[in-house]
């Protein structure tokens, strides 16, 4: 169950911790992303740092390694006060961090990156000299990687690891890990767990941020448990279990607002699934397999959630159910029609709404006006469009139609769309799209980066579609959100569907497991009855 | 406004210059606006400056709608120049039949210009902003070859120039002929289209964001060939209007850096008609300064190096626009 | 057998220009700036050349003021483009027409004037003596040898043979990984364009004073923008661009042979050859292979600003 080394037996007594964190503080203009929050890593042992998005895991690693200043708080190592104002400070002190987003060097050999921006490199190098100093200091280290291959051939665990041997060859000796699981196979996982206990085994210290219960009861010794900018409990692992640690993360409140009732006159399920995939693969935008055999029915008058990871094939199927990405192999079926091949225009305009991941690059145009932003879906028809003629003032008409009701108080309709704050832009494309949405709808990420005034609106605009009939397919990563919504959740991992469970009957624990890719005994397929 | 500002630091910046090189700045300027705006002659002038160059800054800026640089309309303008002269000269035919058909051929051999590096752009994605520059050159050589060539005048006495083309624009006003008008309103037409028709729609959002316009089933390549051979074709008729209503030759420098000052106009003009309009009729008065002033040394390259000035200082503006004055708080140590 | 030397000796001549000016121009790009005003950068270092030659006749005087002058314009592209993060295409453009303009205006004083000095052919000992080879060769200018061997053999061994070399490339690839490798990307792009515009700057010192040699307006004919579109053709590599510049020394060499032999094409027709063959050379690397167009691929970030904290 818990992790099993003896490293409290391994330390002498009165040793500092190798990073002490106290009373850290960063507040961002509206948001407090970190309050009072102390954090002790000792010599010796990994320590995971548990918590939802948003919860201020991710800030509070940037202050420590010097990407971000705190407003207030000491960061203390090996009992000395620091402060560090770039990252290169952070790595000199020891600290180093492995980002979910790693910052190599795509067009460099796996040898080059290694000794990028590294004092240790000597002046004058050649490619067999690089290689070879990787390659001792990868056997010195005990990390698989091959030094003569460019970075963008390898596989992403592949890369994970030369991120990782990169940060390592500057003797670091507090590692940070930010979500490093969600880019591995099970067995790359494996790999890397046992590569950190080595590393941990020498005196040295781990930091693993994660929200997957799973892999953090197995690895860690200790668990910090983050939520909503605050530290609300720190634990020795083996007194740990996944019912504790999710109610420490979500809070004791965990279903508030259960938007799943339904009015008298909400219309029922429709007998036939208005939205369906059959076997459905899709590559991503680098030619790797994004969707991997996916099926999956929604029928008129429910809301699907989609949980996971973000990365696990999610912006791939909200692409695919919106004709937005072409299929390699499967089929596609609206309303009963077969829409593979289909256009993204196609799916619009037979009603199918989306609401976009990434609104401002793909549902918007930034520098266009208000007005040509909120006519996207409808410019063709009557009133905006006469034959060929745009009318422009029958537009701004239909955009004040719009924005009147998102809520979206607009000064000028003719500004850039992109001076609208976040939530009030995501507000206007949620009613724009809502506008279209007659047959189904797919929110991928809809409250990313807005707040909780924003959520709930979009919340109800779901509640809404769904009570008209329409199917909703909602992909999200806040469990919470899906719990409150969702009729039933289908979870995903590797482009999988690992498993659809009931929204009412399921909890955290188990959702946590599939996402981490343990498949249930459950067929994956079956459509919920009522 | 930032963009006046930038304009007037670089006509400061010029006059400092001028004045650091023996020149009275003071009294330059007050030369010009005299001859200009001060008698019937200057104002024709200008007009008949300010018509190439609304066609030129509109062919640029139609491109830039799509994302686009245009940097060839120097070799389009010379292109259609060298198609309605080769039109004016050979094919014979009453003038009401001619001129309409030089038009045709200015438009169509721009379009013939800009080809190439469309399809290169839209298939390949190559950089047109090289490929259409370089053809600038092909234009210009080629004018200058049939100007001292074939095509050279055989009456004349002038060594570079043709014969002069037998049917001409009819003038409304002095030397000012109906190409001025013209220009204002095709610069409207297009930007009618733009603005209100689906079509026009639909390639300000191509132009905006290539991902949205696929969110909005928007077929960017189409849309894309089409705008850059109107553009193509645009800047041809600004030549076939210097030729058969301003100089009546084909001549190796017809152009007054006509193209690449189209590319100022289209910058100040941001993407709107009246910008447009307006942008060029400041080109077509620095321009007209530099000629009036040729005897203290002023020319077109100085007025080139001062557009290059207004240019620059125009982008440094743009981009301290987005700045807002946001205290730095350094780590404490 | 005597024409051909000719034309080698013609084509390296011709060259040279184009190839200081793409090397600088490489540069540049590698640290992930694109520099449109080379054209106006030829022109100045051109102009300079003649005024300090004609004012004193030392022809190494001219190429320093050359140098000198670019760099300081240079700088001045730099911090526009590097420090404030303005728009690259249109600062270029801008460099490029007042570069062009400023030349000329003061370019009107020396006109048609042969250069008061000039670096001359230097015959080197035995070498030059040797059949073909021996006059294209090794009867060349000092700066021919300087910019066609000496400079890209030292610009590769620097670029992709030391640590300084290797964190320059990382700037122009992702600077944001560079920057968290603790390399000052700021830094580094502002010198390198300094120095990239110098080098383009001694391309019009070297037209000027080896090639033509005299200033007319309109000298540089489009040069600057054919060593931009060689660099792309060349895989932003620097022995590659001296290559690529030799072909089109080739190439214009071709139509002086043509005018000097009266063939039946006329001079403007051959003029255009250089251009229209730039433009079926920048349109082959993307129909080339796909593990040929990698190694031959743009720094990955060539023209973007950088912002450290734009997440």
């Amino acid at each position: 169950m818990s992790a099993t080394t003896n490293t409290a037996a391994g330390r002498p007594p009165g040793t500092p911790p190798i990073v002490l964190l106290k009373g850290i503080c960063k507040y961002f203009p509206g948001v407090v992303a970190n309050q009072s929050i102390d954090l002790e890593v000792l010599s010796g042992e990994i320590h995971a740092l548990l918590g939802e998005n948003g919860a201020g895991k991710s800030t509070l690693m940037n202050i420590l390694t010097g990407i971000y200043q705190p407003d207030a708080g000491e960061i203390i190592v090996d009992g000395y006060a620091k402060a560090f104002a770039s990252p290169v400070e952070a790595i000199a002190a020891g600290i180093g961090m492995v980002h979910q987003h790693f910052k190599l060097v795509h067009a460099f050999t796996v040898a080059e990156n290694i000794h990028l921006g590294w004092g240790e490199t000597p002046a004058r190098i050649s490619a067999q000299e690089l290689e070879a100093r990787t390659a001792e200091l990868a056997s010195a280290l005990n990390l698989a990687v091959k030094p003569d291959a460019r970075v963008e051939d390898l596989s992403t665990g592949e890369q994970q690891r030369v991120e990782i041997l990169r940060v390592l060859a500057r003797r670091a000796r507090l590692l940070i890990l930010d979500e490093p699981t969600a880019v591995l196979t099970p067995s790359e996982a494996r790999e890397l767990f046992k590569a950190l206990r080595e590393f941990v085994s020498r005196g040295n210290a781990v930091v693993f941020i994660s929200h997957k219960l799973d892999e953090v009861l197995e690895i860690s010794d200790r668990i910090t448990v983050l939520r909503g900018g605050r530290k609300v409990a720190t634990e020795e692992t083996g007194n740990c279990t996944h019912q504790s640690l999710a109610k420490l993360m979500v809070g004791h409140e965990i279903v508030l607002n259960d938007l799943r009732g339904r009015a008298a006159s909400a219309a029922s399920l429709s007998p036939q699934a208005v939205l369906s995939l059959h076997e459905v693969s899709a590559h991503d935008d680098l030619g790797n397999v994004a969707l991997n055999g996916v099926s999956l029915e929604v029928r008129g008058g429910e809301i699907l959630g989609i949980a996971g990871v973000a990365g696990n094939g999610q912006k791939e199927l909200s692409q695919v159910l919106t004709g937005m990405r072409p299929v390699a192999s499967g089929r596609i079926e609206v309303g009963a029609k077969d829409f593979t091949g289909k256009s993204a225009e196609q799916f619009a305009a037979f009603g199918v709404g989306h609401i976009p991941e990434d609104r401002l690059h793909s549902g918007l145009a930034p520098a266009l006006s208000v007005t040509d932003n909120a006519v996207m879906r409808e410019y063709k028809k009557p009133p905006v469009s006469v034959g060929s003629w745009f009318r422009p003032r029958a537009a701004t008409a239909l955009a004040e139609t719009i924005a009147a009701a998102a809520s979206v108080a607009v000064p000028d309709f003719g500004m850039p769309v992109r001076n609208l704050s976040g939530g009030n832009q995501q507000r206007l494309v949620g009613r724009r799209e809502m506008r279209i949405a007659g047959k189904g709808l797919i929110a991928a990420y809809p409250s990313r980066g807005l707040d909780v005034g924003a959520i709930n609106t979009m919340m109800r605009y779901f509640v809404e579609l769904r009570d008209a009939g329409c199917a909703v397919v909602l992909i999200s990563e806040e469990l919470e959100e899906l719990l409150n919504l969702s009729d039933r959740i289908a979870v995903m991992f590797h482009g999988r569907i690992m498993g659809i469970v009931d929204g009412t009957s399921t909890d955290i624990e188990e959702i946590g497991l599939l996402m981490g890719g343990k498949p249930t005994t459950n067929p994956p397929l079956s459509v919920a009855a009522n | 406004m930032a963009r006046g500002l930038a304009i007037v630091l670089a006509l400061v910046c010029a006059g400092l210059v001028l004045g650091a090189a023996g020149a009275n700045p003071i009294a330059l300027a007050s030369k010009v606006i005299q001859s200009t705006f001060g008698s019937s002659f200057g104002l024709q002038d200008v007009s008949l400056l300010v018509t190439p160059l609304i066609l030129t800054g509109l062919a640029v800026a139609v491109a830039l709608k799509v994302g686009a640089w245009n940097i060839g309309a120097e070799g389009q303008f010379y292109a259609g120049a060298f198609a309605a002269t080769g039109i004016g000269l050979f094919i014979p035919g009453p003038t009401v039949v001619i001129l309409p058909l030089m038009f045709v051929g200015g438009a169509l051999c721009g379009v013939l210009w800009i080809l190439i590096p469309t399809l290169a752009r839209a298939y390949a994605g190559v950089s047109e902003l090289i490929t259409t520059l370089l053809l600038n050159f092909v234009g210009t050589l080629l004018a200058y070859y049939v100007s001292t060539g074939p095509w050279l005048d055989p009456g004349g006495h002038a060594l570079g120039t043709t014969a002069r083309v037998p049917h001409s624009v009819p003038e409304i006003w002095g030397d000012v002929h109906w190409g001025f008008p013209l220009a204002i309103m095709l610069t409207l037409v297009v930007a009618g289209v733009l603005n209100f028709t689906r079509w026009g729609y639909e390639v300000r959002l191509a132009g905006s964001n290539a991902q949205a316009a696929l969110y909005a089933g928007i077929p960017f390549r189409r849309h894309l060939i089409t705008v850059m051979l109107l553009s193509g074709a645009i800047a041809g008729i600004a030549g076939m209007l210097e030729v058969a209503g301003t100089v009546h030759r084909l001549q190796g420098g017809i152009s007054n850096n006509f193209g690449y000052l189209g590319i100022m106009v289209a910058v100040l003009a941001r993407g709107s008609a009246i910008g447009v309009l307006a942008g060029a009729a400041l080109m077509a008065v620095i321009l007209n300064s530099g000629i009036i002033l040729q005897t203290q040394g002023i020319n077109t390259s100085t007025v080139l190096a001062i557009t290059g000035l207004i240019l620059f200082f125009t982008a440094i503006g743009d981009e301290l626009a987005h700045y807002r004055i946001v205290p730095i708080e350094t780590a404490k140590k | 057998m005597d024409i051909i030397a000719g034309l080698l000796q013609t084509s390296i001549l011709a060259g040279g220009v184009l190839a200081l000016a793409a090397l600088g121009e490489v540069l540049s790009e590698r640290v992930g700036v694109v520099n449109l005003g080379v054209e106006g950068l030829i022109a100045l270092g051109a102009i300079t050349a003649i005024a300090i030659v004609t004012a004193s006749p030392n022809p190494v005087f001219g190429l320093i003021g050359a140098l000198g002058v670019g760099f300081v314009v240079g700088m001045i592209f730099a911090s526009a483009t590097v420090v404030l993060r303005a728009n690259q295409v249109l600062c270029g453009l801008a460099l490029t027409l007042m570069g062009t303009g400023l030349a000329a205006t003061i370019g009107k004083a020396y006109s048609g004037m042969p250069a008061k000095a000039t670096f001359a052919p230097v015959e080197i000992p035995y070498l030059s003596e040797l059949p073909l080879l021996g006059r294209a060769l090794f009867t060349q200018n000092i700066l021919v040898y300087l910019i066609y061997v000496v400079l890209p053999v030292a610009l590769h061994l620097i670029m992709f043979r030391t640590r300084h070399g290797l964190n320059l490339r990382a700037v122009g690839e992702n600077p944001a990984a560079a920057d968290a490798a603790g390399i000052s990307v700021q830094k580094f792009r502002f010198w390198y364009v300094a120095a990239g515009s110098s080098l383009a700057a001694g391309a019009g010192a070297y037209l000027t004073l080896a090639f033509v040699p005299s200033w007319s307006e309109g000298v540089v004919a489009g040069r600057g923008w054919i060593a931009v579109a060689l660099v792309i053709f060349a895989g932003y590599r620097p022995i590659n661009a001296v290559l690529a510049a030799l072909l089109f020394g080739a190439i214009t060499s071709l139509g002086f042979v043509g005018q000097a032999r009266n063939w039946p094409i006329a001079a403007p027709i051959l003029s255009m050859l250089p251009y229209l063959g730039t433009i079926a050379l920048i349109i082959m690397p993307v129909l080339a292979w796909h593990r040929v167009r990698r190694l031959m691929a743009a720094p990955a970030a060539l023209g973007e600003p950088y912002y450290r904290d734009v997440r």
